[in-house]
């Protein structure tokens, strides 16, 4: 049985749904000393979409999405941005990290973390500043430690800080970890917004439970690419090959 | 010089706390000897071979965590101890006359112009770092991950960073020692640190109390007959006790 549902398959399926590829991964291959972290993973990415890419610890999606922005070099493949090789436009792809890689005591506020999107002379992108914290619900709290906030808040003032960057491909790795279910579907609609708005989302996740059905896509990492495909689709083409609940974390 | 110790102390320190280098600037506050003793032997100015001095330990710590799987705080410590002493070794090996106790606790009592004007270069280098790079500071201390997707060099910045600290550790020697300055670059910064909201605030607050600090010090130390340095650092501790209070 093959489980692998490539994008290219599904956009000929039901090629109306899906926008213009933005961003093209081709053969990666990541080993650290002896350890293969990613083998032969492909995908592509099309504009406006949701995609959630979920796997259990380990299984290489923070290496991926590293990869994908060009920060991490693969040792085979490659990855394009709208057909250009990522390598010479790395600033059109944004990657906003996990949550254990910020450091939430740092004295700044949430206004000044949202201007670090600007950096090195970039030039705005969809959003200024107060549009950016308008659009994720935190206008009234842009004068607030950053340390202040909940955790949901504090993951909305990264993602504002993604939006004042040029790019509109967002790679978001674990965002929805650690923090309440309210404060989680909150992110999620807002991420579904984004997406509408013609913003490409690749979300990082363990979750198996509900929330995989507000994605358009669901991508299944375990080193290789496992499925690919709508969320139900995905459900059940590795229904026995998997325990979901197990990997469920919500 | 107290003031200008006082205040040049605390800013770097916001720094190295806010980035978590810390413990870097305890090496680097080391590994200045082995620098200070090799220059008064060959005759060159001892500010100098310490910083350069200083700089390579952190450099050579940073290659070791970097090529190695081993653990970041053993190798700092152990570059520490081996700088340390290779400087102590170096005195009676070069038969230089050195007073160590001065280096390492230093004497405000004692210094002299060119001191003051040692202290006023490191003010100037990290004037220049903090003019030049401090938005990239900023993200740096707080997304030292989105700081690198973003483009910026964050070796780059951590070199410049450690560069600064040589210098300023180096230049506050004559006053407080390379063992107390620690001290004064961390325990001004902890007590307001919390409650301000931006790097700049943060700064300015640790100055402040740096300045009481260093500036009190050295006042009390006169009618007391003490050495300044070693009053300083007790008093460094003295600020702190009360946080421990309240958190209890």
């Amino acid at each position: 049985m093959n489980f692998i549902q490539s994008v290219d398959r599904l956009s000929q399926l039901d090629g109306s749904i899906l926008g213009e590829p933005v961003l093209r991964a081709e053969g990666i291959d990541v080993q650290y000393g002896d350890r293969v972290v990613l083998e032969n993973v492909a995908m592509t990415l099309h504009s406006g979409t949701l995609t959630a890419l979920v796997g259990a610890n380990g299984a290489g999606k923070s290496t991926l999405l590293h990869v994908l922005q060009g920060q991490l070099r693969p040792r085979c493949g490659s990855v394009y941005c709208d057909g250009d090789p990522i390598e010479e436009c790395r600033e059109r792809v944004v990657l906003m990290p996990q949550r254990s890689r910020i450091d939430w005591s740092f004295p700044i506020s949430v206004r000044d973390l949202v201007d670090l999107g600007s950096m090195n002379g970039q030039s705005l992108g969809c959003c200024d500043r107060e549009a950016a914290l308008q659009r994720v619900g935190l206008s009234v709290l842009a004068h607030r430690r950053l340390d202040s906030l909940s955790g949901g808040q504090q993951q909305r003032a990264l993602l504002a800080r993604s939006l004042v960057q040029p790019s509109r491909m967002l790679l978001l790795d674990e965002p929805c970890a650690a923090i309440d279910p309210p404060s989680r579907d909150q992110l999620l609609l807002l991420m579904r917004q984004l997406a509408d708005a013609g913003h490409t989302l690749l979300v990082s996740s363990h979750d198996w439970g509900e929330a995989l059905d507000s994605y358009d896509r669901v991508i299944v990492l375990d080193r290789s690419v496992l499925a690919d495909g709508p969320p139900a689709e995905v459900r059940r083409s590795l229904k026995g090959l998997v325990n979901p609940g197990n990997h469920h974390c919500g | 010089m107290a003031v200008l110790v006082g205040i040049l102390c605390p800013v770097t320190g916001t720094l190295l706390v806010t980035q978590r280098r810390v413990l870097q600037a305890n090496l680097i506050s080391h590994a200045v000897l082995p620098g200070l003793a090799l220059s008064v032997a060959f005759g060159f100015d001892p500010a100098l071979g310490g910083v350069v001095s200083g700089i390579l330990g952190a450099l050579l710590a940073e290659r070791l965590q970097r090529s190695s799987k081993l653990n970041g705080e053993a190798v700092i410590n152990t570059v520490l101890a081996g700088f340390l002493g290779l400087g102590v070794l170096l005195i009676p090996l070069l038969s230089l006359r050195l007073d160590l106790e001065a280096l390492l606790f230093g004497d405000l009592l004692t210094v002299g112009w060119l001191d003051v004007g040692r202290v006023l270069v490191a003010c100037l280098a990290l004037a220049i770092l903090l003019g030049t790079r401090y938005r990239e500071l900023v993200y740096l201390g707080v997304d030292p991950e989105g700081a690198a997707s973003a483009g910026l060099s964050v070796r780059g910045l951590r070199l410049a960073l450690s560069a600064v600290t040589a210098v300023v550790i180096v230049s506050a020697m004559a006053a407080v020692g390379v063992i107390l300055v620690i001290g004064l670059l961390c325990a001004p910064v902890l007590p307001g640190l919390h409650r301000v909201s931006s790097l700049r605030a943060a700064m300015v607050r640790a100055a402040l109390v740096g300045l009481a600090l260093s500036g009190g010090g050295f006042l009390l130390a006169l009618p007391l007959n003490l050495p300044p340095g070693p009053l300083i650092g007790v008093a460094c501790v003295v600020l702190l006790c009360p946080l421990a209070w309240k958190s209890t």
